[in-house]
């Protein structure tokens, strides 16, 4: 058997992918190294209680939006089922130290004047970020589907400016410009790095609409699993991709696994780390310069994240995410400083058939690789003693800190389980373990689609933008650039 | 840096990173059928440019106009002319 394409990795992106060359007809194995599909997407169980590991909420799946769109002509919108989050506020900042909140509304009309009731000062700035932000998110092209693709001048926002230098021109006030970047959690690469146009296309979409899906990511990996099902995907799970293996013509013919096996194949889309690829492709194929390239891109920050249980469901938490730090002190490097004087993201578990409520949480605090870094010759389920002291004070220390910032958990959680930077690493399968992957950040060049390799294609989250939202339409991309972008985005359109 | 100095260092730069044949890189020799790059390459030629010149490179139209290595040349020399008037 010989596979038109083989699909490497089977995160969102790779998901996407498959299903969309099924649907063109093409003859299509998915390849994972985990022994289930997406285990990142796919989040965890403990004592009844499903937690997230990948997707906690999202922009564009509002009706009519790209993600609804993309999902609907992926034949999976009408298998989850999605709901909105609290429309008066999707996510709440909160001043750890004066208990001050500011509470973000769902549209951009409610935002900009919730923004500028609180910072009267500012309302020329904010009228003015807000127009920037939806003036990047229109310009972008594969979240404005009216767009033409052959406009896209990409990579975009590698020459800036950055988030950063747009909020210095616009506003004055330092707790307003701290609340506006504080999604760069959301992304892992602080303010003064982020291109204004990467941070706009995400939250530029939460300014719109925002929605979680009922069973969490699990429910938008079993839709995938029916779909890929229905449309004849040979999926391998358990062994990992080991090498690409080439015709003496020089043309792509196959992938070799970890058990020798070869999965014959004509053309390849990688959505793992850039560096797994380069393990991947004899090094004689690529040219230095671009070798030196994907080595060297910059990784966002890791994480510390600690999971609880909630005797009872937390009002907090439900529909709405909380963001916890201080209001007029700038994020900086995100993972630096003691972990008590980091911001936290904390949201509540999907709602499931037991009832609206958040039955428990998550809580990931920015933490930076070399906190663990000692213990990084270890793997999943074999660390050392001291590793597993250092994990456990670690998830006290996070306990401490959310109970400090919100005394109304206070003695209302137990903690079922916590990550460290080497969790994260090995759970997605990323050797350099930050939280999303590649950083996307003014100055750096990501890798595009192509490459020079006739028939193999990357996708993933460091080729376009991170969260279920960048993965899938990185995936949506890379097979447009595969496929014929033109008569693909017709496609898509069509379902809109 | 003379003229014939950035004319070394764009050849040997690009010879090293692209892996090109050192005897192949004249002023006339066109970059994409004499030389073998394609369009996949435009953004490592800026990186290796901007890193042997430590100088930003934005101007996206221009670098797209790009056809021979005398093209480079003039480019680099014209950039390097606006960082010294500055």
């Amino acid at each position: 058997m010989i596979y038109d394409q083989v699909v490497i990795g089977s995160g969102i992106s790779g998901l996407v992918a498959a299903t969309i060359l099924a649907q063109y007809g093409h003859r299509v194995a998915l390849v994972e190294q985990a022994p289930v599909l997406a285990p990142v997407l796919r989040g965890f169980s403990r004592q009844g209680i499903y937690y997230d590991t990948g997707f906690h909420y999202s922009g564009g799946l509002g009706d009519g939006e790209v993600l609804d769109v993309l999902f609907r002509y992926l034949g999976i919108a009408e298998k989850i089922e999605k709901y909105s989050f609290a429309a008066d506020r999707f996510d709440t900042f909160r001043d750890v130290e004066t208990q001050e909140e500011f509470h973000f509304p769902i549209g951009r009309e409610a935002l900009r004047d919730r923004l500028s009731t609180a910072f009267p000062q500012e309302r020329e700035g904010i009228d003015k970020y807000l127009a920037m932000v939806r003036e990047a998110c229109q310009a972008i092209p594969y979240l404005n589907l009216d767009l033409e693709f052959g406009q896209v001048k990409s990579p975009l926002g590698v020459h800036g400016p950055s988030l950063g230098e747009v909020l210095d021109q616009l506003i004055g006030n330092t707790a307003l410009k701290g609340l506006l970047s504080m999604h760069s959690l959301l992304y892992g690469v602080p303010p003064d790095q982020v291109p204004f146009f990467l941070h706009a296309s995400v939250a530029g979409l939460y300014y719109e609409s925002v929605h979680g899906l009922k069973g969490g990511g699990l429910s938008l990996v079993q839709a995938f699993e029916q779909r890929l099902d229905e449309l004849g995907v040979d999926v391998f799970l358990g062994q990992a991709a080991q090498k690409f293996s080439f015709a003496a013509n020089g043309t792509l013919a196959g992938v070799t696994m970890a058990d020798g096996e070869v999965v014959a194949c004509r053309n390849c889309v990688a959505t793992v780390h850039p560096q797994v690829v380069l393990d991947l492709v004899p090094s004689e194929l690529l040219r230095p310069v671009y070798r030196r390239r994907l080595e060297n891109l910059e990784e966002t920050v890791s994480a510390i994240m600690l999971y609880a249980a909630c005797e009872t469901p937390s009002p907090l938490l439900q529909g709405s995410n909380l963001f916890l730090g201080r209001l007029g002190r700038p994020l900086e490097g995100l993972g630096c400083g003691a972990l008590e004087e980091r911001p936290i993201y904390m949201a509540g578990t999907a709602p499931d058939d037991k009832g609206p409520g958040a039955r428990g949480f998550v809580a990931i605090c920015p933490a930076e690789q070399d906190c663990t870094s000692r213990w990084s010759g270890s793997s999943l389920g074999k660390r050392p003693a001291e590793y597993l002291r250092f994990k456990e004070e670690t998830m006290e220390r996070m306990q401490c800190h959310i109970e400090r910032s919100c005394p109304e958990l206070r003695g209302t959680f137990k903690v079922s389980a916590g990550a460290t930077p080497l969790t994260i690493r090995d759970f997605s399968a990323n050797p350099a373990g930050g939280l999303y992957g590649v950083k996307h950040r003014v100055g750096q060049y990501n890798p595009m689609a192509r490459t020079r390799v006739p028939g193999l294609f990357l996708a993933g989250q460091a080729v376009v933008a991170p969260g279920v939202l960048g993965g899938a339409l990185s995936g949506f991309l890379t097979c447009g650039q595969m496929l014929g972008q033109d008569q693909l985005l017709e496609r898509v359109k069509a379902c809109s | 840096m003379t003229e014939q100095q950035i004319i070394d260092l764009i050849n040997s730069s690009l010879v090293e990173e692209f892996e090109l044949d050192p005897a192949s890189m004249s002023p006339d020799a066109n970059i994409y059928e004499d030389l073998g790059l394609d369009s996949l390459d435009t953004v490592d030629m800026v990186i290796v440019l901007e890193g042997a010149f430590k100088f930003k490179i934005r101007e996206e139209e221009e670098i797209r106009e790009i056809r021979t290595l005398g093209d480079i040349y003039r480019f680099v020399n014209g950039k390097s002319h606006q960082i010294k008037r500055k």
